[in-house]
């Protein structure tokens, strides 16, 4: 036992001096792996002049014969081949991973999932994989506000996928998510949030009386930012509800709640050359916005420590009256064994700010494969399954939106034979939005380096620590910095 | 690596084994700096190196997701990432906040320790019992404990929150980790939670190896009960005081899982250590040159600390 | 006179008991959550002793999508925690004791300089290592071995063992060693026979010390392991907890699984960890 212990000490430090005097050649290794476009020159200017690289480095996908039909990935014998998968976890997103099993049984082939986590752990996940050339797996998850941050990691994914194919995906996502002709990723299902609010206290014939008497106007689900203010306000004050509204206080979940909020107002983070500009008025408006909401106690004490999951779980226990929030919770709201708002909510359009534009932030969580990944056409065939009409079906019954033309019709067809108002209205609206609203971050590798330092400024303002002109400008001020050394206005 | 061991090598023929037996051979001096060298080269592989490397890596811009264009080493360039930080206040408030975490924490600590040991030392029955209570934190790795605190301290379903609104104590949910200062409050709660049974068992050992005659003498003598404690138990136990600070002061940096999973540095700032800080700049922004730069902060703060301790307990056993 | 001390201390008993059970009650009621009933866990008023025992949290834990391969491997997680804590454990105390013999019973020049070099390098904060260490193991495929991070914790574990018995060694008398030369033995045979034999309560006390180290360390692991093949508990239990936030329960019987092995290696070997502990510092 002793010499079996010494035996592999030995063996260890070998391999570790070997290592050590290996190590010094490794920054020339880092240089050589992943290849040369320069990502962030390239956003700032927006030049097309990396379509040159872009044919070299593809050569090894040119070969493959670019396919023609359409496939649901089950039709490929893959017996014995492992796909792994990196992938994003979480209540709304697992059921998509129970069918699997079909697409195991049907191949042949093994999925062997290696990491689940929330959207950031997963975000930190691939790219520190990406970065340092391990990728353990063939397909990733990828999502329209993080994919520029991959471009050099992912496979272009328009040489695997048939015209017909492609077509079947909302053609505005697909081409969201072309970068220099090249497509990141396959959509799965898209991401907007809709108005939800609890009818119980909207319809509630006191609580409009006392409303309009007190304000005016009639109480409706909220259609502008100011209304949303006021009726929080009015909710909280008649106490028959902890808090009137609320969204998620930290992370790019809070960057991206400000972001609606400044564009509805007529703001925007980034002009056209990346220069940071939402220190204007509208930028102000949606600050003076949040920290009132905080301040006068309309919104959880806790936001900033909020997340996703949390701010669902506020609503469905009943805490709140009505917020932004995507329609991913649909299913789970709507099951009395959960939620004590089951039945007894609605959803409209997000509301208008200033700016006389309405809320809609939004992107497309998708699968994408990795180009290191080694059976390309496995992962291919994987990634085609989960995007599939069926499989896509199935997730859009739990209220997740489709991004399949097909798919919307199904569950149109579905809704409009069910007895639940909702379920049809709700899908009207989303439509709605889509069509509208729908807007994405601006698409740069650094929006997440972007987001993780301001949105503790915007904290900041939040919470009362700086005043709203000292927070935006020391967020101008920091986005400058930051892009600044990533070469942007050079 | 290698290159270290043999000049340990040069240095043993030349100093030769001061206590080493008068029969000892010329071959026999390297006999110490061969069990040390294993233990060296492991070191020097798994710490040394990654240090020297980052060092290098705080004189560059590397950016993770560009290495390419970033990982360059240019002497004009070389200090930007030291001034950035100079000029970064939330550097600053972050080295401030670790500052005032560490001295918190370490006194509080010991102080209640202290006092925690001089109580048990007194404890006639099940003793025991006591013990393994007081054991009970060292079986929680850091991470836990910090799940565990921040679930006590969550606003909405917490438990101190309930406990002080069923009390009748409270009408509005706080939001201990949010607010100032308690969220610093509550951070350092735990981690002097976390601290405490070592402490307290190697100054209970203290305690109870001390000679019962002296303090027979001391109480004929009719010295009250506190300058007993202050002229007989502090000096004789100062060995063991400062074998249990040199222990904590090693694993001072596993408040870092603490923090991170109770606030993670946050919100605004206002808890952000320099480990969260570090770490928030390495991996989620990728800017990996600033972050080593200011990981090289966190090392000489760590390494001046244990460095302080580790005199003074030499110094005492000097004494004895 | 007898009357009164006799209150006095059963006064002391009584404090001390009270402060203690409030000094556990942290780890009481995390150990009360993970065996309640769902819908015991979050209520308010809060329950304070479960009114029913259950497994059911254990359970959905082990059980959990049992048709997918993703679910939490709570089993491998555990496996490779052992695996890691043993490996590093036996090695690093090996390495730190011969380490901790040289200073001990030798002076040599840079006697206290090499010592404060492997000291400090405890100091080193996970931070500082974990993206070079990264960024150096992968070239060698020790990223996500059980190996690599074992390697990474006897490191980390040298430094206090070293220490420990260097002052261990300190307190067994070196007549004994000199006699043992008379008697003809070398250094290796004074040191395997004469003085390791008399060392082990203090091996013990390292080992303790070594173990809940690698048990517990989660910054590294993290970082340097990424798949149920080498990932460890405390790592999965992050996992766990950023996929199914609102999960406390699950969350409360993770932990107790997770501290079971510490436990039963507190117990068995407590008082060893006093003896050692202290040993060193009496004569120094």
């Amino acid at each position: 036992m002793k010499y079996l212990n010494w035996r592999i000490l030995f063996f260890l430090m070998v391999a570790l001096v070997l290592a050590a005097c290996g190590g010094t050649d490794e920054p020339a290794d880092t240089v050589e792996t992943p290849d040369e476009k320069p990502a962030a020159t390239e956003a700032a200017t927006g030049s097309d002049e990396t379509e040159s690289t872009d044919s070299t480095e593809s050569g090894d996908t040119v070969e493959v014969e670019a396919p023609t039909g359409v496939s649901n990935g089950l039709d490929k014998d893959l017996s014995g081949t492992t796909i792994r998968m990196a992938t994003i976890g979480g209540q709304p997103y697992e059921a998509m991973y129970d069918s699997i099993g079909k697409f195991e049984e049907e191949t042949g082939a093994t999925v062997e999932i290696v990491f689940l986590g929330d959207g950031f752990e997963i975000d930190r996940y691939l790219k520190t994989n990406y970065a340092a050339g391990t990728e353990d797996y063939d397909v990733a998850w990828n999502h329209t506000s993080f994919m520029a941050q991959y471009t050099n990691f992912v496979e272009p994914l328009q040489d695997w996928f048939s015209d017909e194919e492609l077509a079947a995906f909302s053609p505005a996502i697909i081409e969201a998510a072309t970068i220099d002709g090249d497509l990141q990723l396959i959509p799965r299902h898209a991401d907007i949030s809709g108005m939800h609010y609890r009818t119980d206290l909207f319809e509630d014939p006191d609580l409009q009386a006392a409303f309009e008497s007190a304000y005016g106007y009639p109480l409706a689900p909220p259609a502008t930012l100011d209304e949303m203010y006021d009726m929080a306000e009015f909710f909280v004050g008649e106490g028959v509800v902890q808090y009137g509204t609320q969204f998620a206080g930290k992370e790019e979940a809070l960057a991206g709640r400000f972001y609606e909020v400044l564009v509805a107002n007529g703001g925007n983070y980034f002009d056209a050359d990346f220069n940071p500009i939402f220190d204007d008025e509208a930028g102000k408006m949606s600050a003076q916005w949040m920290l009132d909401l905080y301040t006068n106690g309309l919104i959880p004490a806790d936001t900033p420590n909020l997340l996703w999951p949390e701010v669902a779980q506020n609503f469905c226990d009943g805490n709140v009256a009505f917020y932004l929030e995507w329609y991913g919770w649909y299913s789970y709201f709507q099951d009395p064994e959960n939620c004590a708002v089951a039945g007894n909510f609605g959803i409209v359009r997000g509301p208008v700010g200033a700016g006389n534009d309405h809320t809609g932030w939004a992107g497309a969580h998708a699968f994408s494969v990795a180009k290191a990944s080694e059976n390309k056409d496995a992962a291919v065939a994987l990634v085609k399954f989960l995007t599939s009409e069926a499989v896509a079906y199935d997730e859009a019954k739990l209220g997740l939106l489709p991004v399949r033309d097909d798919v919307w019709a199904r569950v149109i067809a579905d809704a409009s034979a069910s007895d639940v108002p909702l379920d049809a209205a709700r899908l009207e609206v989303a439509q709605l939005q889509i069509a509208e609203d729908f807007f994405t971050p601006p698409l740069f590798p650094d929006w997440i380096s972007f987001t993780d330092t301001w949105y503790p400024t915007l904290q900041g303002i939040i919470l009362g620590d700086m005043s709203v002109d000292e927070g935006l400008e020391q967020g101008v001020n920091d986005a400058r910095d930051l892009l600044d050394s990533f070469g942007y206005y050079e | 690596m290698t290159t270290t061991s043999a000049k340990q090598g040069e240095k043993a023929n030349q100093a030769g084994v001061v206590s080493a037996p008068r029969h000892s051979s010329s071959r026999t001096t390297w006999f110490p700096f061969i069990l040390i060298a294993p233990s060296l080269i492991v070191i020097a592989l798994v710490v040394i190196y990654p240090v020297l490397y980052s060092i290098y890596v705080s004189f560059t811009p590397f950016h993770l997701l560009r290495p390419e264009q970033t990982f360059v080493f240019t002497t004009e360039k070389m200090w930007n990432n030291y001034i950035k930080l100079w000029n970064d206040d939330v550097f600053w408030k972050s080295l401030r906040n670790t500052v005032i975490f560490l001295a918190v924490t370490v006194n509080v600590s010991y102080l209640v320790a202290l006092a925690l040991s001089q109580l048990l030392a007194r404890v006639s029955r099940g003793q025991s019992v006591m013990r393994t209570l007081l054991m009970v934190p060292m079986m929680f790795a850091p991470v836990l404990v910090g799940f565990q605190f921040a679930w006590f301290f969550n606003a909405t379903v917490g438990l101190v929150n309930n406990a002080l609104f069923s009390l009748g104590l409270m009408q509005e949910p706080k939001a201990w980790l949010v607010d100032q200062p308690t969220g610093m409050i509550a951070i350092m709660l735990a981690t002097i939670w976390m601290n405490i049974p070592m402490l307290t068992i190697i100054l209970l050992a203290g305690t109870l190896s001390l000679p019962q005659e002296t303090f027979e003498a001391a109480r004929v003598d009719g010295a009250s009960a506190w300058q007993r404690f202050k002229h007989i138990t502090m000096p004789l136990i100062k060995p063991f005081t400062l074998i249990a600070l040199t222990v904590l002061s090693l694993d001072i940096a596993r408040a870092y899982d603490v923090v991170r999973i109770m606030t993670g540095g946050g919100p605004a700032h206002r808890t952000e250590m320099i480990w969260t800080y570090t770490g928030r700049l390495a991996i989620r922004n990728s800017q990996f040159g600033l972050a080593s730069a200011m990981s090289m902060v966190a090392v000489v703060l760590g390494v001046f600390f244990t460095l302080y301790l580790f005199r003074q307990l030499i110094k005492s056993r000097v004494v004895y | 006179m007898f009357q009164r001390q006799k209150i006095e201390q059963s006064f002391y008993n009584i404090m001390a008991f009270g402060i203690l059970i409030l000094f556990a009650l942290p780890a009481i009621w995390v150990i009360f959550t993970a065996f309640r009933p769902a819908n015991e866990v979050n209520v308010t008023p809060p329950i304070w002793i479960p009114q029913k025992i259950t497994l059911d949290a254990f359970a959905s834990l082990f059980g959990f999508n049992p048709d997918i391969a993703a679910g939490v491997p709570v089993g491998s997680y555990m496996w490779n925690s052992i695996r890691v804590s043993l490996l590093s454990t036996i090695i690093s105390v090996g390495l730190g004791t011969m380490a901790g013999y040289a200073f001990s019973r030798f002076r040599f020049r840079g006697h206290t300089l090499v010592f404060l070099l492997i000291m400090l390098s405890r100091a080193v904060p996970g931070v500082a290592l974990g993206l070079p260490l990264f960024l150096l193991m992968r070239q060698y495929g020790l990223v996500d071995t059980v190996h690599g991070l074992a390697l990474v914790y006897i490191a980390i574990n040298i430094p206090f063992t070293a220490w420990l018995m260097d002052g261990f060694f300190r307190q067994i008398p070196k007549e004994l060693d000199e006699a043992a030369y008379i008697d003809g033995c070398n250094h290796w045979s004074a040191f395997w026979r004469i003085d390791l034999p008399l060392a082990l309560p203090g091996m013990a006390a390292a080992s303790i010390f070594a173990f809940l180290a690698s048990w517990n360390e989660y910054q590294l692991a993290s970082l340097l392991t990424k798949t149920p093949v080498a990932k460890t508990f405390p790592v999965g239990l992050f996992d766990f907890t950023s996929q199914f936030t609102v999960d406390w329960r699950g969350m409360a019987a993770m932990s107790v699984l997770m501290m079971l092995p510490a436990i039963a290696f507190v117990i068995l070997t407590q008082r060893r960890l006093t003896e050692g502990l202290t040993f060193g510092a009496i004569k120094g």
